[in-house]
């Protein structure tokens, strides 16, 4: 039996297999007495893991000095100058005063681009990382799976309202794997899933909104790339490294 | 009580018996385990917004080994010279794997075997093996709480099954051998 068998033998009895995959295994394990013996040790350690590590839970007087804590916590975080650690959001924001103050409508839309401005982006590097994050936990990583671009490139047709660059890139290393629909800030975006070693890499693409893209950035240990071509936004998210990442968005780039 | 404490107290404290024994798993201290679970609470809490209706357990357990994992390396860099009494003596209670026969058979009384094997193992085969059989944490959890990749997870997870099985194995059978 070897590694990738047992691997999957694990992912079946971890419940991580889809049905079509455990009835295959489950047939394999009719003939195979090494999977069977295998199958029944994982079993054994899990029941003495279980049984034998001890289930503690919190000590009640650590339980307390918590409670005290987030008490603490709150309190300082509802007093008017709160440490600065303590969360400062829940206090009216200073410029709702100056606003109010002026009365000037320009200057409170000046103020709101500036504010608001930072934590679009902000918001936009945060869903896109769940949206990445999200794509590998689950089955819907791709929607079509093709790794032809004349396959993938027609069938966001219809689905999205924009034409994203696709092109498998197999020689360079970046393999294309498909193509899904997902939403980044409330609207439908093209993603383009490449395969680079280990790694997944997904390319989002949307029509770019006000606001502008931020910068290169790392969240969560996660890369996100951004750049703009015409109207199309994208951002090419991996746990991969700068470099590798930069390479693929340089390929993209030259695409015509 | 406000909203937000009260939605914290929903949302994540009712984790903080995985959080603690994580932690005790991780650090194989209690009093580690203390202070690292306080400090990943306060701090989960200080950042609540950013779990945003997300998997509450695998967000503090993340927190806890971030915690976990700084209060290591600032120990290892204050610790050049290690206080052996204090620290030895807090690692007996999970810790085993010193090779004398008669320590261990003492330990052997005192501590269920299997635990002192995952006790013994190495730090990254130890938390996705606790990750996955005490917390029952499926794979996405987990490699969201140990930031790898899921395949990794997936290898890890075989390799610590497997060394766990291995020292398993050596000690009843040894034992069997020690009966004859």
């Amino acid at each position: 039996m070897g590694c990738a068998e047992s691997l999957q033998l694990q992912a079946y009895f971890d419940g991580e297999v889809d049905p079509a995959a455990a009835g295959a295994i489950e047939r394999h394990l009719e003939t195979c007495v090494e999977c069977r013996a295998l199958l029944q040790d994982l079993h054994a350690l899990r029941t003495l893991l279980r049984e034998q590590a001890v289930p503690i839970g919190i000590p009640a007087d650590l339980r307390g000095r918590i409670m005290a804590s987030l008490d603490e916590e709150s309190r300082t975080a509802v007093a008017p100058r709160g440490r600065p650690s303590a969360p400062l959001r829940r206090s009216r924001p200073f410029w709702i005063g100056v606003i109010s103050g002026v009365g000037g409508g320009a200057l409170a839309a000046a103020l709101a681009l500036l504010v608001l401005a930072p934590m679009l982006k902000g918001s936009l590097v945060t869903s896109l990382v769940a949206d990445h994050t999200r794509s590998l936990m689950s089955s819907h990583l791709i929607d079509v799976v093709s790794t032809d671009q004349h396959t993938v490139k027609p069938w966001f047709a219809g689905r999205v309202e924009l034409s994203p660059a696709v092109a498998d890139f197999a020689p360079q290393g970046y393999r294309l794997l498909g193509g899904r629909v997902d939403e980044v800030q409330h609207s439908n975006a093209a993603v383009v899933v490449y395969q680079h070693g280990k790694h997944v890499i997904n390319v989002f693409s949307w029509v770019i909104g006000r606001g502008g893209l931020p910068q290169d950035v790392t969240r969560n240990g996660y890369h996100l790339a951004f750049w703009q071509d015409g109207n199309l936004a994208y951002c090419a998210v991996s746990d991969t490294g700068w470099p590798e990442l930069h390479e693929l968005v340089g390929l993209l780039q030259g695409i015509k | 009580m406000d909203d937000r404490r009260g939605r914290f107290e929903a949302q994540v404290l009712p984790h903080l018996d995985a959080a603690y024994r994580y932690a005790r798993w991780l650090t194989r201290s209690s009093n580690d385990a203390d202070d690292v679970v306080q400090e990943a609470t306060l701090r989960a809490y200080r950042s609540f917004e950013d779990l945003r209706g997300a998997d509450g357990k695998a967000w503090l357990l993340t927190i806890v080994r971030n915690c976990h994992l700084t209060a290591a390396r600032q120990r290892q860099r204050r610790n050049l010279m290690p206080l052996p009494e204090a620290d030895d003596e807090q690692a007996g209670e999970l810790i085993a794997g010193t090779p004398d026969p008669q320590t261990l058979a003492i330990q052997r009384d005192e501590l269920r075997t299997l635990q002192r094997l995952l006790a013994a193992l190495h730090e990254e085969h130890r938390e996705v093996l606790v990750l996955r059989e005490i917390e029952e944490m499926d794979y996405r959890q987990i490699a969201a709480v140990t930031n790898l990749p899921i395949g990794t997870v997936m290898s890890r997870l075989a390799r610590a099954r497997a060394a766990l099985r291995t020292r398993w194995l050596q000690e009843t059978q040894g034992e069997c051998n020690g009966l004859r």
